[in-house]
């Protein structure tokens, strides 16, 4: 049989490094993201250079060391924030939008409109610096899936090139999420990020890959808020003869060999 | 309702576990919603059954048993006791013929008992036809014990009792390539609430027994009973607990025994620190250097 060829997504850099304790370097920084662009993953997060000063400098030096991945840059909707992605240097700027109304009342204390207004003017800002769009639903699997809809073909008006899935808080089930990515309007590269809350991160990746989805998002070790996110050795693992994501499981491994005393500085933290 | 088998006590070396112990992980594991929990011959000499009790045990040479608890309508019609708190339960044989089987080898299985193994690549196969295909197999009892061999054991399960299945082993923790229980349990009730009855509020205590008895940490980030994973670093993630936790949150972290902390890191923002002053009754003025 084929492998289906499919592509990764690392957030290591990002969402991984949001697990409480975990700080990495600037060196640090780029000695990962060299490995991962070494290993053939296609697009890496490398950070949210709103953060600061540091994480812009890890940013440019991450832009310069890595040959052929493309560079994300997360961005809030916020003017500001995506300026400093696009000053920076990254090559696909990355607008995460709350797409549940838990989110949007509680968290941004918005409406709806406003956030698909806001969208749009992030949308501009990008296009203007002739960058690549692309579009993350934050909280899509507790979102109401008209909105879902909306603002998926709101993105695709938009130009984004690819629309991000988050199940934010991990509860989906991979049966609901195949229902779902499944139903998603056409013609916009989807890519899945899932937790890993109920254990059923790379189930439910593989699901979603299994529907339509372009990409899956992954990190090394699995770390990152809470249980973690969708562990790229255990995908890798799981899907052996049946995706092609272009990079090899035994590389990978030798790989976190060496980069396990970089993720994890306290061994209280693996334990 | 879904039978749900624990396996945990019979995969690791139980020789120092006191009686005590013993009858807490079980008097935990029925706690939080386990049906049934299988044990070792020499686990069941330990847990103090009279004297017919033990005839079965000969009987039934090596094989395990399944200690189950009664319902309150069984004990008031007058059903053999014991003292507290085992009068509440019984033993029964494991009387399931495991098979491990590959996808191809779906047979018939005719008014029989079985539990099968395996089937670790089973997500990235068409799930649906052939759970469809087992549950058409004619089985009295089939149960289901998928190989976590892949990392997909628990959405196996899960979809497993999705599709009709009624009875799924596993193990607490994933130290043993079962199913880990405590995601299996979470997953029937976020998923299924009517098939589930538990109180996973004693999944806490049961960890730090199960770390106890096993010798092993359970990891920090273990989804469900890890102990770090209601801590809350990010700012942005902060600023949504903060306002409300359902925002960042998949279920209140006293469902499980656990509590949410606001923790500062590299990643920690305004919101964060000022939470942190106030919470130690410091004045934002205080941490502005003058």
């Amino acid at each position: 049989m084929t492998s289906k060829q499919k592509y990764i997504v690392d957030t290591t850099l990002r969402d991984g490094e949001q697990s409480p304790g975990m700080a990495f370097s600037v060196r640090e920084k780029v000695t990962i993201a060299k490995s991962l662009d070494a290993l053939g993953v296609t697009r890496i997060e490398a950070g949210t250079p709103a953060m600061g000063k540091e994480e812009c400098r890890a940013f440019e030096k991450i832009k310069l060391a890595c040959k052929k991945a493309q560079i994300i840059g997360w961005n809030r909707m916020s003017l500001s924030d995506i300026d400093q992605s696009i000053g920076c240097g990254a090559d696909i700027i990355h607008v995460c939008v709350p797409a549940s109304d838990l989110l949007i009342r509680e968290k941004l204390r918005q409406s709806r409109s406003q956030v698909l207004e806001t969208l749009s003017t992030c949308a501009a800002a990008i296009h203007t610096a002739k960058r690549e769009l692309t579009i993350g639903l934050e909280d899509a699997s507790r979102a109401d899936w008209d909105f879902v809809v909306k603002l998926v073909e709101t993105a695709r008006d938009l130009g984004a090139t690819t629309l991000r899935f988050s199940d934010t808080v991990g509860i989906m089930s991979p049966s609901l999420c195949k229902a779902t990515i499944s139903r998603i309007p056409p013609n916009i590269d989807i890519e899945v990020h899932m937790h890993n809350d109920l254990g059923m991160a790379v189930a439910n990746s593989i699901q979603g890959l299994r529907c339509g989805a372009k990409y899956a998002d992954s990190t090394l070790f699995g770390i990152g808020e809470r249980a973690g996110n969708c562990n790229l050795e255990h995908l890798l693992i799981a899907t052996q003869g049946q995706l092609d994501f272009g990079i090899s499981l035994e590389e990978l491994q030798w790989c976190q060999t060496d980069l396990k005393s970089i993720i994890y500085k306290s061994k209280l933290l693996y334990a | 309702m879904v039978t749900i088998i624990d396996r945990t006590l019979t995969t690791f070396n139980t020789a120092g576990m006191t009686t005590r112990d013993l009858n807490h992980f079980c008097d935990l594991l029925f706690t939080c919603g386990v049906t049934k929990i299988e044990l070792t011959p020499d686990l069941v000499s330990r847990l103090g059954f009279p004297a017919n009790a033990c005839g079965l045990k000969q009987w039934l040479g090596n094989r395990n048993f399944f200690l189950t608890q009664l319902h309150p309508e069984s004990l008031a019609s007058g059903s053999p006791g014991m003292n507290e708190p085992k009068s509440l339960w019984k033993l029964e044989p494991n009387d399931l013929v495991q098979k491990n089987i590959s996808v191809g080898q779906l047979d018939s299985y005719q008014h029989q008992k079985i539990r099968i193994t395996g089937l670790e690549d089973l997500m990235t196969r068409d799930y649906p036809s052939i759970f469809k295909a087992l549950l058409g197999s004619g089985a009295q009892t089939l149960d289901l014990c998928p190989s976590n061999q892949q990392h997909c054991a628990t959405a196996i399960a899960l979809e497993w009792v999705l599709a009709g299945g009624t009875s799924i082993s596993c193990g607490f923790t994933n130290h043993h390539n079962f199913p880990p229980l405590e995601e299996v349990l979470m997953g029937l009730k976020l998923h299924l609430p009517h098939t589930f009855s538990g109180d996973l509020s004693v999944l806490s205590e049961l960890r730090h027994l199960y770390e106890a008895l096993a010798g092993q940490p359970v990891a920090k980030m273990k989804a469900i009973i890890g102990a770090d994973i209601f801590k809350v670093e990010s700012g942005i993630h902060v600023d949504g607990v903060l306002k409300n936790p359902r925002t960042y949150e998949p279920f209140n972290p006293q469902t499980v025994g656990n509590q949410r902390e606001i923790v500062l890191g590299k990643h920690s923002g305004r919101k964060s620190l000022l939470y942190k002053l106030n919470d130690s009754d410091l004045s934002e003025s205080m941490a502005i250097p003058s």
